[in-house]
């Protein structure tokens, strides 16, 4: 190595590394903030914890540089990978911690640490490599301002381009790879012995290459295409055998897709759950002790029946446990649905109902029976008159069963369908209809014995509740005419009806 | 919940499982009639047995559907029954297998909904639980969970599925016109009356009309019978050749006009809740019907039991030879009443003296293969899966009329032997090991499913020699309606082989009417008839 003069030139492409490097801290920073402010809510805490947190990091970074004494421009390059791995795979790892609510927080502040200490030992270390070849003066002027430039850049482009077309996984893990570009670029601009050179390169391939396989291995699982299909970013996804189930959180709503069908808003969920439940226990005409929940493996319905002091156990048979496990276990769910999952006085059995209703000889007082929409014969099965008839052998003398019964305003035949269905399995029915923002007019079924009647007044104080009074109960069970009953078939099992129906009326507005 | 997201999920996870090397290949052997056994009767390699012989009320001859109806209906009187039986398994063709993710049918595989008149079945069915009560018009109502659950059929034809049994969109204007006049014609036959005022067409066929403008179908085949009523069209005929090999094992040539028309004018029964399907249906076939007749026969079961010669009446008792396979001696029991619940070529070599008066029938070899599905093969399986251009005629899900969702099933597929040949065809099926059969059924299957090789994990077969009658142009003969029964005093033939039809119904009649019959001779008081 020689000595040379310092010079009042930065070389093009090492000033491109240092806008590279600055840019890429920037992005890690405001990734992590907004996982944060995604699953942990409260954007405004999250950033500003996230940010004070990182520039803190930075700042023990900027101090630990002085112990760096020997063979800098090693060192400079490990960081510079370290970095590479730590910010470029903080997404993807956030994202699967994500389940286990107690080391989300920890993983999120460890990483924002991490990352904040390797940037900031950069620029120091940066700057003592370079200040025996370039003028002092001009050195720190060209390389701060650079870093600043591209704090900007990166603050521009993240919520414009990066974060609506890359998603937070594929941004952190792209700046990953250019970070580890960095390293490489490094090797090639500072004189180096030729056996380290080679140890430094192989590495920069190693991790390119490890970061360039998570990046292919994500586009697979979190598809782009799907943050915008969801319309909000993603903060859950797991496959079942059964379903793909996705949450979603933005600012203010929280939703749920299994197979890309939105199941719930947290909008204008309360109008669907309440009118799901209290119709049907106000009808019941006693309190409940016993009841039985069919499907509902987000524990929404559930919450609704715990504020019935009377009701001793329920019983919740959702065939996915991938629902019911998240529900019971995200910090998001846990605000839905109050833990209901969680209640010992709820028993959670993942089995298909039908097989339950055959093996059971229990005896419930409500049935609550919320299914997805029939739009094949397997879950078609589950709103046949023979499923109905099994329902009824299971309930008390007394007892009345609600029944989720799709769009009465979209699928009308459909709705109908149901209704005819239930009183062909011999219960008396009763069908109401509720406004629900995200999904519509939705329609569903109570049906008990002859005793059955539409409830005049609920039985719980409407402070309770969210949305519905008992004022507003005969309103729910008038059907204006073009809602109102049509002509429809029983669904047998041997002739499931209401699978082609369904696809009829719903494909006109799904085409 | 999702069928087909679900079942598309566990194919890709097997299309990854698939590239990786070291896939076994897939395991299967050869199950049922002991063919090499049975045939020592016919070649008298059998030893006379020496040492005293034991005794019982009644000697059944064969635990197939007539014999165990035979048990069934003698169950009230409280005898000592036995039934003798060649071979470890119950129910003859309407045998069923449990191993697997369900158990499966090995022969038979479904009932139509019986007549009001089929009364030993419905009673049957009634004890079952199946027949939930009568409505007001006196016909059954059947539990919907064992009709046939939607989608019941589909059918491969030129590289895609269909459903129902005839490609819909395919036909052209005149093939639409010939089903609609043939399907015309199906409801007016299934309500016409003979001038003797019974339905020309019933099951049980003791019931139908005698009319002899009606019986005149039996003189010439179904294939002549289209050609006279001028039907013309491929799909049409396709149809119909497909319900004679269903039905009979048979081409239309091989079968009686009058036989081929009971299947589609025969089930008189319309119900609404019959509209989708009117086929009970259980994943293991008629073997659940069989299962249900053995629980109720109180009748104790000799399996390895080769009958060898039912003799004459003689100081009211019979005596029948047999040889235990097992240890290879051969017993004598004496009964006081014998049932020869066999087809009629081999009760006319265990009992010769009825030999002449015994109907000559042809009986269609069958192959029957289950496949172990590990992994799906098609997210939109329906029930019975029907392939147009094979030698088979498809295979049935036996999954399906369970609700609970599975990644496994065992599909079984059927094929028939329906050319005239049936000996030719019989000979070589008995000697064909069971790679060649594995192969000719992958082979049958692979334009609907390419892979399946290396999606099932097993397959077993059965090669049913002689699997049903086949009722040829003029097997009613001269004396339709009128069955030999009795044999002698005290024996008494049963078998699908005594009306040529084999249909479950029939069977079980002619078991329950042999039982019937042989009631003086034993004493005993049976009460008012079960059929």
């Amino acid at each position: 190595m020689t000595q040379q003069q310092p010079r009042r030139w930065v070389h093009p492409a090492l000033l491109a590394m240092v806008a590279v490097i600055a840019t890429s801290g920037l992005v890690y920073e405001l990734v992590t903030g907004t996982l944060a402010s995604y699953v942990l809510g409260d954007s405004v805490t999250q950033f500003s914890l996230v940010i004070g947190l990182y520039l803190f990091a930075m700042g023990i970074g900027s101090y630990l540089s002085k112990f760096l004494e020997d063979r800098l421009l090693e060192r400079f390059v490990e960081i510079e990978l370290c970095l590479a791995l730590a910010g470029g795979l903080s997404a993807p790892l956030l994202f699967k911690v994500y389940t286990a609510a107690a080391a989300f927080r920890f993983a999120l502040y460890g990483i924002v640490v991490l990352v904040g200490t390797l940037v900031g030992l950069e620029i120091p270390i940066l700057i003592r490599l370079l200040q025996f070849s370039v003028d002092l003066k001009e050195l720190v002027a060209r390389v701060l301002s650079l870093d600043y430039v591209g704090a900007l850049i990166a603050s521009l482009l993240f919520p414009s381009l990066l974060l609506p077309k890359l998603g937070v996984h594929q941004t952190s893990l792209f700046f990953g790879l250019l970070n580890a570009a960095a390293a490489m670029l490094a090797t090639f601009l500072f004189p180096l012995d030729r056996a380290v050179t080679i140890r430094l390169r192989a590495q920069c391939v190693l991790i390119f290459g490890v970061l360039a396989a998570v990046f292919g291995f994500v586009s697979r699982f979190v598809d782009r295409a799907e943050t915008v299909y969801f319309g909000a970013p993603i903060i859950y996804t797991a496959q079942s055998p059964y379903q793909r189930v996705v949450i979603t959180r933005s600012p203010r709503t929280t939703r749920l897709f299994l197979n890309g069908n939105l199941q719930f808003s947290s909008d204008d969920e309360q109008r669907y759950h309440e009118v799901l439940v209290h119709p049907a226990v106000a009808a019941l005409g006693h309190d409940p002790k016993s009841v039985l929940v069919l499907g509902g493996g987000d524990g929404l319905a559930a919450r609704e029946l715990l504020r019935y002091p009377s009701i001793e156990r329920i019983v919740l048979v959702d065939l996915d446990a991938a629902v019911t496990d998240a529900f019971r276990k995200l910090p998001v769910a846990l605000e839905l649905n109050g833990g209901a999952l969680n209640d010992p006085r709820v028993t959670v059995r993942n089995e298909d109902a039908y097989k339950f209703l055959e093996d059971s000889r229990d005896s419930f007082d409500l049935a609550i029976v919320d299914f997805p929409d029939p739009s094949n014969y397997a879950v078609g099965k589950l709103y046949t008159d023979a499923f109905y008839h099994l329902l009824r052998e299971r309930l008390s003398f007394r007892g009345v069963a609600v029944v989720q019964a799709t769009s009465p305003q979209y699928a009308r035949e459909s709705f109908w369908t149901i209704v005819q269905t239930l009183e062909a399995a011999g219960w008396k029915t009763a069908p109401l209809h509720v406004y629900v923002p995200s999904f519509g007019d939705w329609g569903f079924v109570l049906a008990g014995g002859e005793h059955l009647t539409a409830p005049g007044a609920l039985r719980i104080e409407p402070t309770k509740l969210r949305w519905l009074e008992s004022s507003g109960l005969p309103e729910l069970f008038r059907f204006p005419r073009d809602i109102g009953r049509v002509e429809a078939p029983v669904n047998r099992l041997n002739d499931q009806k209401l699978v082609a129906i369904y696809a009829r009326e719903w494909g006109v507005f799904t085409r | 919940m999702d069928r087909r997201a679900f079942l598309t999920t566990v194919a890709a996870g097997w299309v990854v499982d698939s590239i990786l090397p070291g896939k076994a290949p897939i395991a299967g052997r050869i199950i049922g009639a002991s063919h090499g056994v049975g045939h020592l009767v016919r070649d008298g390699g059998v030893p006379a047995p020496s040492g005293p012989p034991d005794r019982a009320d009644v000697v059944i001859v064969g635990a197939g559907v007539a014999g165990l109806s035979a048990a069934w209906r003698l169950a009230p009187a409280g005898l000592d029954v036995r039934v003798l039986e060649l071979e470890s398994f119950l129910g003859g063709t309407s045998t069923w297998g449990d191993d697997g993710a369900a158990p499966h049918p090995w022969g038979a595989h479904y009932l139509a909904a019986p007549n009001p008149e089929a009364r030993a079945a419905l009673r049957l069915l009634e004890q079952m639980g199946v027949v939930k009560g009568w409505d007001a018009a006196g016909r059954p109502r059947f539990d919907p969970r064992v009709l046939c659950h939607a989608p019941q059929e589909r059918i491969f034809y030129r590289g895609a599925w269909h459903p129902g049994l005839v490609p819909q969109d395919e036909l052209d204007a005149h093939d639409r016109a010939e089903m609609e006049r043939f399907s015309r014609f199906e409801d007016e036959l299934t309500e016409r009356v003979g001038a003797d005022g019974k339905p020309v067409f019933q099951i049980p066929l003791a019931f139908s009309s005698r009319d002899p403008d009606t019986l005149a179908l039996d003189r010439i085949s179904m294939r002549a019978w289209l050609d006279r009523e001028g039907y013309t069209s491929p799909f049409l005929r396709w149809y119909v050749r497909y319900a004679c090999l269903d039905d009979f094992g048979a081409e239309p040539e091989e079968v009686s006009a009058w036989a081929a028309l009971h299947y589609f004018a025969g089930r008189k029964l319309k119900t609404p809740e019959l509209d989708g399907s009117h086929f009970l249906v259980w994943p293991e076939g008629n073997g659940k019907l069989v299962q249900a007749l053995s629980e109720r026969a109180r009748a104790t079961v000799t399996h390895g039991a080769l009958v060898t010669s039912v003799g004459t009446s003689e100081g009211g008792r019979v005596e029948v030879r047999w040889l235990d396979v097992r240890d290879r001696v051969p017993r004598r029991t004496h009964a006081r009443a014998v049932v020869v619940a066999a087809p009629a070529f081999v009760t006319a070599r265990l009992f010769p003296a009825a030999a002449g008066r015994l109907p000559v029938r042809t009986s269609s070899p069958w192959v029957v293969s289950n496949m172990h599905v590990e992994r799906p093969i098609d997210p939109d399986m329906a029930w019975d899966s029907v392939l147009y251009d094979a030698a088979g005629l498809g295979y049935v899900d036996a999954r399906h009329q369970l609700t609970e969702l599975s990644s496994r099933t065992v599909l079984t597929y059927y094929r028939a032997y329906g050319g005239p040949d049936v000996v030719g065809a019989r000979k070589s099926l008995v000697v064909a090991p069971w790679e060649q059969i594995a192969n000719d059924v992958l082979r049958d299957l692979a334009p609907a499913h390419p892979e399946l090789r290396e999606q099932i994990s097993r397959m077993d077969v059965c090669v049913w020699g002689h699997a049903m009658p086949r009722p040829r142009p003029g097997f009613l003969g001269e004396r339709p309606f009128e069955p030999l029964v009795l044999l002698d005093e005290r024996v008494a033939w049963a078998h699908a082989d005594q009306p040529g039809m084999a249909l479950f119904e029939e069977s079980q009649a002619s078991g329950v009417r042999a039982a019937e019959a042989v009631a003086p001779a034993l004493g005993v008081e049976l009460g008012p008839s079960w059929l």
